[in-house]
């Protein structure tokens, strides 16, 4: 197993150098002038195009441009990105956490619904339990998330005055935290408020964490649902099921010993991709509800053609992807003892 | 004890929220605020902040966008032949970082800013100016350290001294940006921003500022402070040594929110004292909301025409390029007739109504109506079938009727109003003669810009927005053919340059007021745009906060209108 975890870390770099490669040969499909507006916010600014151009280095020879971000990159330097006006590693330093915070909090009722309810249905066939989560799946994976952010924002928020508003605190905590601010340990503000004994600011990041949340549970966990719903139903026609349950064993480990962990497979599958999506931040989620996460930097990099920008980005999200895939299989390992990698 | 503290946390969760404390001001807004140094702010976003953190040596006088006022000058005095200017600087003001201001951090500032000048910034109007060229030294050699440190300095009394190439009557004006602000030299030397000596200087020339260490920790001698930042939220906190007294807001937040749905549900629930609300249409959705103050019918401080390119740069956009009716020749606009014949096609009533929802000036100069040079009484052009008709029969020696053409007119995409106006003048010069097509081409922005900076584009439509308040700014901008829009219009006229030229050589007011009223009658008589009418602004706020009404002033950056000190709750 061992074996198998460097070997896979070790084809990271070359994964790296493959992507920054595609990246940076596409946007040559882009004339200098276009990638240099980026660096324009207005008209006026505009009298110096040929200047940015010129001293960005717009208009050298892709291996030139290749070449010198990848000598930067190597010595730690991602570069500037002009999306979120930093260098890129302090972007993604700031950012990252952020999404993490969201992505950890909103895993685990994903993963608990999706799996859970969806088991539910499964056993309970054709029950008012199971119509529901039809239900629930047809209606969430049918509503896209920034209707679904937005209605929720609106009713719980505008209307029922239930939740609170967008960002990460409250006016009056965000003025607390200058008097006694919170040190930055993990960079998830919830944490490094538990950690530092803040619980008026940690209860308001959890407050503001809610609709986000909500949000995310609900458009993600439908297809989580979906499919181990599917694959369980699969699994309790199996001839193996029927031998088990004649042999009297009780309801509960048929079911979930027998059952469920062979009808896993898929879902952790899924689950991996839903994971993956939500640590390469969920752009939407984070728009409508002002969360200072990767996913809008990542878009707005993108629209800007802002080549650090977005280069950084897609190397997180190569990292995030071969990491997530990894455990995923390591997963596969411990639930299934069929699976070896040696 | 399981189920109290369960009910604690969902107590605690479940609280009700409460809007805004009464001594903090909070915006919200879509913008990223991409600097907090000075020496580096050109946008609107940053300027907010900047005008607020950092002080300059004048500012506008009450609400007026002609009038100047000392700040952290007390006074001045213009030598005899408009080329130095000597400001006497306040005594005991203090710096965030607890330094004294003294001359030697405003001459730091000004050749910080001629030193650096990078293209990101708006500094090429301060070295245009105090150099003679709007370059930085890397572009012109020319410039030594010699020139820079003569042009900027400080003299025995410690009053800072500007001496000009030649004079320039905007230069007050160009002082008011909040890019001139001044800044706390030792604090910035000690940050490891440029040390202000001649050893050094040429390794700071074209630097980009952005990201510099100055702004990441500003220290101005505004009236707040700068107190967190994160990457959606800047918190700034009141100046207790700010020498003109504590203000009443202690607290002013801004949060980037770049949702709009989400804005205005945080402004109709008094989370947010005001918001970037976006364009007229959403004020229906904020009319009769309890607790919220509207301020309609601001005056517009930019200009937008449609441009007429005399001069086609780019055969793509001729067709067959000949007067043949399948296309246009290059100079098709160079015919005056056909100038004249789109400024009576174009529906100026029928634009205030649809796009400006009624809430419009039509402008006889491009030039905003506040600024001081706007002149009322010029000629303006009205929609007149019959006078466009006769135009287009003059034209070309009556050629272009018999023929009729195809003309392709570029507009930004996804801007609605753009798009309207072109689509009016289409459908009101197609009216006239069916052998007439024009047709539309919505372009992004950065493909318009590129093209249409090298006159490659018959007709586009854009605005200009104020570098500082001089009619200056817009009129050559606009009318000369050294302007900086001339490439996009190639519109070449000798008396609009002589009459800009002598208006830029004298500082006295009334000269340069006829002057200006010359370049309006003359800009009518040529016709080398089309006045877009401006709309009028509208801001919508906490009806508990004061100040905004007796203050607004739209030369400052910030939604508000005015300094943050001027606010209350």
């Amino acid at each position: 197993m061992l074996a198998f975890i460097v070997r896979r870390l070790l084809a990271l770099p070359l994964v790296l150098l493959a992507l920054s490669l595609a990246i940076v040969g596409l946007l040559q499909f882009l004339t200098p002038e276009q990638r240099a507006v980026a660096f324009v916010q207005n008209e006026q600014q505009l009298r110096n195009l040929d200047k940015v151009i010129r001293e960005k280095g717009l208009d050298q020879p892709f291996w030139v441009q290749y070449s010198n971000w990848l000598k930067e990159a190597l010595r730690g330097n991602l570069g500037f990105s002009k999306a979120s006006n930093k260098s890129v590693v302090e972007t993604i330093k700031e950012r990252f956490p952020a999404t993490l915070e969201l992505a950890l909090f909103a895993s685990v009722p994903i993963i608990v619904i999706g799996i859970w309810l969806g088991t539910l249905a499964a056993l309970r066939k054709d029950s008012w339990l199971d119509q529901l989560a039809r239900v629930f799946v047809v209606v969430a994976y049918n509503v896209p998330t920034f209707v679904m952010g937005i209605l929720l924002l609106v009713v719980f928020y505008g209307f029922l005055g239930l939740a609170p508003g967008p960002g990460q605190l409250s006016p009056e905590n965000q003025i607390a935290l200058i008097l006694n601010p919170v040190p930055r340990r993990t960079g998830m503000l919830s944490v490094d408020a538990l950690l530092a004994g803040n619980w008026p600011v940690f209860l308001d990041v959890l407050r503001h964490l809610i609709l986000p949340v909500i949000t995310l549970t609900t458009v993600s966990s439908a297809t989580l649902l979906k499919v181990t719903r599917s694959s369980m139903l699969e699994v309790l026609s199996q001839d193996y099921i029927r031998t088990a349950r004649a042999k009297g064993l009780p309801d509960r480990v048929v079911n979930l010993k027998h059952a469920r962990r062979n009808a896993l497979l898929p879902v952790i599958t899924l689950a991996s991709f839903t994971v993956m999506g939500l640590l390469s931040g969920a752009v939407i989620t984070e728009t409508i509800f002002a969360y200072p996460g990767i996913g809008s930097w990542g878009a707005q990099a993108a629209t800007l053609f802002d080549v650090p920008g977005i280069m950084g980005f897609a190397i997180l999200t190569a990292i995030v992807t071969v990491v997530v895939n990894l455990a995923t299989d390591i997963l596969y390992a411990l639930v299934d003892p069929r699976v070896r990698y040696d | 004890m399981k189920k109290a503290a369960l009910g604690g946390l969902v107590l605690a969760l479940g609280l009700a929220f409460a809007a805004v404390p009464a001594n903090t001001l909070l915006y919200m807004q879509s913008a990223d605020i991409p600097t907090l140094d000075p020496g580096a702010t050109y946008d609107t976003a940053s300027g907010a902040l900047v005008e607020n953190i950092y002080e300059t040596l004048v500012t506008y006088k009450g609400k007026s966008v002609s009038e100047l006022q000392p700040l952290l000058a007390t006074s001045w005095t213009i030598s005899g032949d408009g080329k130095t200017y000597t400001f006497t600087l306040r005594k005991g003001v203090t710096f965030h970082s607890g330094n004294p201001f003294t001359c030697e951090d405003a001459e730091y500032t000004f050749r910080r800013n001629l030193v650096t000048n990078s293209p990101e910034s708006g500094n090429w109007f301060l070295a245009e100016s105090l150099l003679g060229t709007s370059a930085n030294a890397e572009d012109d050699p020319s410039i030594t350290w010699d020139r820079i440190a003569k042009a900027v300095r400080c003299d025995k009394e410690g009053r800072l001294v500007f001496t000009l190439p030649k004079p320039d009557p905007a230069f007050l004006a160009k002082l008011a940006f909040a890019g001139q602000s001044i800044v706390d030299k030792k604090w910035a030397v000690s940050l490891g921003e440029w040390d202000g000596t001649e050893k050094t200087w040429k390794s700071w020339v074209g630097k980009d500022l952005t990201d510099s260490e100055l702004s990441k920790k500003p220290s101005g001698t505004g009236a707040y402070q700068l107190a967190r930042r994160d990457a959606n939220t800047v918190v700034l906190t009141a100046f207790p040594k700010y020498w003109g007294g504590k203000p009443k807001i202690e607290n002013v937040i801004f949060q980037i929110v770049k949702e709009q749905a989400t804005r205005i549900e945080a402004l109709k629930k008094g989370d947010a004292d005001a918001v970037e609300t976006g364009p007229r249409p959403v004020l229906a959705q904020l009319q009769g909301v309890p607790g919220l103050k509207i301020m309609d019918d601001i005056p517009n401080n930019t200009a937008t025409a449609i441009f007429m390119n005399q001069k086609i740069g780019n055969p793509e956009y001729l067709g067959s390029g000949k007067l043949d009716g399948k296309g246009i020749p290059a100079n098709f606009f160079a015919d005056i007739n056909v100038r004249k014949a789109f400024n009576y096609s174009f529906d100026y009533d029928r634009y205030i109504k649809e796009v400006l929802q009624g809430k419009g000036v039509k402008r006889t100069m491009l030039l905003p109506e506040t600024f001081f040079g706007y002149d009322p009484t010029i000629p303006t052009y009205t929609y007149d079938p019959q006078k466009a008709t006769a135009y287009f029969k003059k034209a070309f020696g009556g050629k272009l009727w018999e023929t009729g053409f195809v003309l392709k007119a570029t507009y930004r995409a996804g801007s609605q109003a753009a798009q309207t106006a072109m689509e009016i003048l289409k459908a009101n010069v197609e009216k006239l003669n069916p052998k007439f097509r024009v047709e539309l081409v919505a372009k992004p922005w950065s493909d318009l810009l590129k093209e249409s900076r090298t006159g490659g584009v018959p007709m586009i439509i854009i605005g200009w927005a104020p570098d500082y308040a001089d009619p200056d700014n817009f009129l050559y901008t606009f009318y000369h053919s050294q302007g900086y829009y001339h490439p996009r219009s190639n519109c070449s006229d000798p008396i609009l340059d002589q009459l800009l030229d002598q208006a830029r050589q004298t500082t006295d007011r009334e000269k340069r007021k006829v002057l200006y009223r010359q370049v309006g009658l003359r800009a009518y008589e040529v016709a080398c745009y089309i006045n877009v009418p401006a709309g009028l602004g509208f801001i919508v706020y906490n009806e508990k906060l004061k100040g905004v009404e007796e203050n607004f002033n739209p030369m400052f950056s910030n939604y508000f209108g005015t300094y943050f000190r001027n606010l209350s709750k």
